[in-house]
């Protein structure tokens, strides 16, 4: 076995290694589809060299579109190359959701798999100069911008540097020990920052990254002939994912005999899930992790065993990595003695440098802590011994399935549409966790329209302002939301009525 | 109780929505109000209601894509 590179190198430089050490390795698998190190290594610096002769050098993010389609590789790998950070977007959001995306970030252009084919066709020559230009690789470059969904109604870009996600690799590839050539999973969507854990902690290793499509995720026997044909050894994916799988009693190393390792983010691991994995894979390591976007994908980490499983429950999200401080705060930003309760605050390298173009944002979640970028989660936490417990958001933002929802994202667009005095939106709990989304609408003029029908009607003029996993299931309609005392509707009143 | 009134129930339900049980053919996952989580909390409940366990893999999407498809399929599954 090929010794890994070190990992003080660039991170360019570290992936594009492996064409020389195995050229013909798969680099990524996608249904029928795939691409070998030497070919995303050429084709990724054809494009770099074509994005670099058309566009002006100013770092303009690119936009790129898609869903799983091997070309995205070639697309991030090359935009990076080229000084541009890249903004990953799935090609089944609402136009009107995209192009706000396209002008918040500023875009350069936008870049889509059957684009990314034209620019850097697979009979790509090598191209003789290295890229990219000295001196664009400092840590502080961005690298990419992922779009979140933002309380008003506006995504939001966190922009992560070289520096974020060369300090979250490293810590990754060092705790998690991982061999070259390992096979992970790519199930989160690229606009997902967790699968920022699978992409690139493959592509450093050495390893395969395989993409399991919306379309596998929907339909059991798919998903189950993508697994029998994966070799997967490295599980990467929400919890919700594995808890979808766990219903098939065939999902069990008969199927994926190679599966030593899962890793979870994007929400919560329940007890229960942790639990069956450890039973369905006795031979498999369980490690749940926690970190917002801000902070590069994850911050802290845990191997969730028998006797950890013993010990706690809800469990808890682990210990810091290394270099980086997570702190337990009161509302004055002092920190609070271990045991006590208040505001995760995370700071070092991998804490990004804020949000594109949103000084407004920036002044209140980000500020420096001992010389170090320093990021206010909004999560509610407390540390015992070193180890961090989450206890919810202290806003109404949720995690629905991992996808992070501003629950005022979807409120804003509510009141937006023709007819809609005010909207109060809020989670459907199941077992205890978000699972699905009711809306309480106020309408300027209530017709006779059956709620139903209405409910329909709006959900699908909704659709073409928000992504889809952030449709309410369920609409109700009232003549007036009840108040608090504060003369703001009562969403704990609201609440009540779901349970 | 008869299986399709016990299967509307549990899916007026878990869809969180009670006219599944006069539309027997609203497209229940075009109209967002199953996804792939929804039917494993359906599978899950089906299974407890009527004590049964499902094999692995047995339906698609466009099985279950109506309340009229899932009552259908549940009387097959169920031998009436």
């Amino acid at each position: 076995m090929t010794a890994l590179p070190p990992l003080d190198g660039d991170l360019l430089e570290r992936i594009d290694r492996w064409a020389r050490v195995a050229p013909t390795r798969l680099a990524h698998v996608s249904g029928e589809r795939s691409l070998t190190y030497a070919e995303l290594t050429r084709r990724s610096n054809a494009l770099a060299d074509h994005l670099t002769a058309t566009l002006p050098p100013d770092g303009a993010p690119v936009v790129i579109e898609g869903h799983k389609e091997p070309e995205l590789l070639i697309g991030f790998l090359g935009a990076a190359k080229a000084g541009h950070p890249y903004v990953p977007v799935e090609d089944n959001l609402p136009p009107q959701r995209l192009s706000r995306i396209v002008e918040t970030a500023g875009a350069a252009l936008t870049l889509t798999a059957a684009t990314i084919a034209a620019l850097a066709p697979a009979g790509a020559p090598a191209a003789p100069a290295p890229r990219p230009a000295p001196g664009r690789r400092a840590p502080e470059t961005p690298y990419y911008i992922m779009f979140t969904s933002g309380s008003t109604g506006e995504p939001k870009g966190v922009v992560i540097t070289h520096g974020c996600l060369e300090a979250f690799l490293n810590w990754m590839q060092v705790e998690q020990a991982l061999p070259e050539g390992e096979v992970f999973l790519n199930q989160a969507p690229y606009s997902f920052d967790l699968s920022i854990m699978d992409t690139y902690l493959a592509l450093v290793s050495g390893g395969t990254i395989v993409s399991v499509t919306r379309h596998d995720v929907a339909q059991p026997k798919q998903r189950h002939a993508a697994f029998a044909r994966s070799g997967l050894t490295v599980w990467v994916s929400t919890p919700s994912f594995a808890q979808l799988c766990l219903v098939q009693r065939r999902f069990a190393p008969a199927l994926l005999p190679r599966l030593h390792r899962f890793l979870f983010c994007g929400e919560m691991l329940p007890h229960g899930v942790a639990a069956q994995l450890l039973d369905r894979f006795p031979e498999a390591v369980v490690w749940n992790t926690y970190g917002p976007t801000e902070a590069t994908v994850a911050t802290t980490s845990i191997r969730i065993d028998r006797e950890v499983l013993t010990r706690h429950s809800p469990l808890p999200i682990g210990y810091s990595m290394p270099g980086t401080r997570v702190t337990v705060v009161d509302e004055g930003g002092r920190e609070l003695p271990s045991g006590e309760r208040g505001e995760i605050v995370i700071a070092g390298p991998n804490v990004s440098p804020g949000y594109l173009r949103r000084p407004d944002l920036n002044a209140r979640a980000f500020f420096a802590l001992d010389g170090q970028r320093a990021y206010h989660t909004g999560d509610w936490g407390r540390l015992r011994d070193g180890l961090l417990f989450c206890e919810g958001r202290m806003d109404s933002q949720i995690k629905l399935h991992g996808h992070r929802v501003e629950l005022g994202d979807i409120e804003s667009n509510l009141r937006a549409l023709p007819g809609i005095a005010d909207a109060v939106v809020l989670p459907i709990l199941w077992e205890g966790r978000p699972d699905a989304l009711s809306a309480f609408v106020v309408m300027t003029e209530r017709g006779t329209e059956p709620d139903f029908d209405l409910g329909n009607r709006l959900r699908d003029q909704l659709s073409r302002r928000l992504p889809v996993y952030m449709l309410p299931r369920q609409f109700s309609f009232l003549e007036r939301f009840p108040l608090n005392a504060n003369g703001k509707a009562d969403r704990k009143k609201l609440a009540e009525t779901l349970a | 109780m008869s299986t399709a009134e016990t299967v509307l129930n549990v899916l007026a339900q878990v869809s969180r929505t009670e006219a599944v049980r006069d539309h027997l053919d609203l497209r229940l996952y075009d109209q967002h109000l199953l996804d792939s989580l929804a039917t494993v909390r359906l599978i899950v409940a089906f299974e407890e209601a009527f004590a049964i366990q499902f094999d692995d893999v047995e339906f698609e999407r466009e099985d279950w894509a109506t309340p009229g498809h899932i009552v259908a399929f549940m009387e097959q599954r169920l031998g009436k």
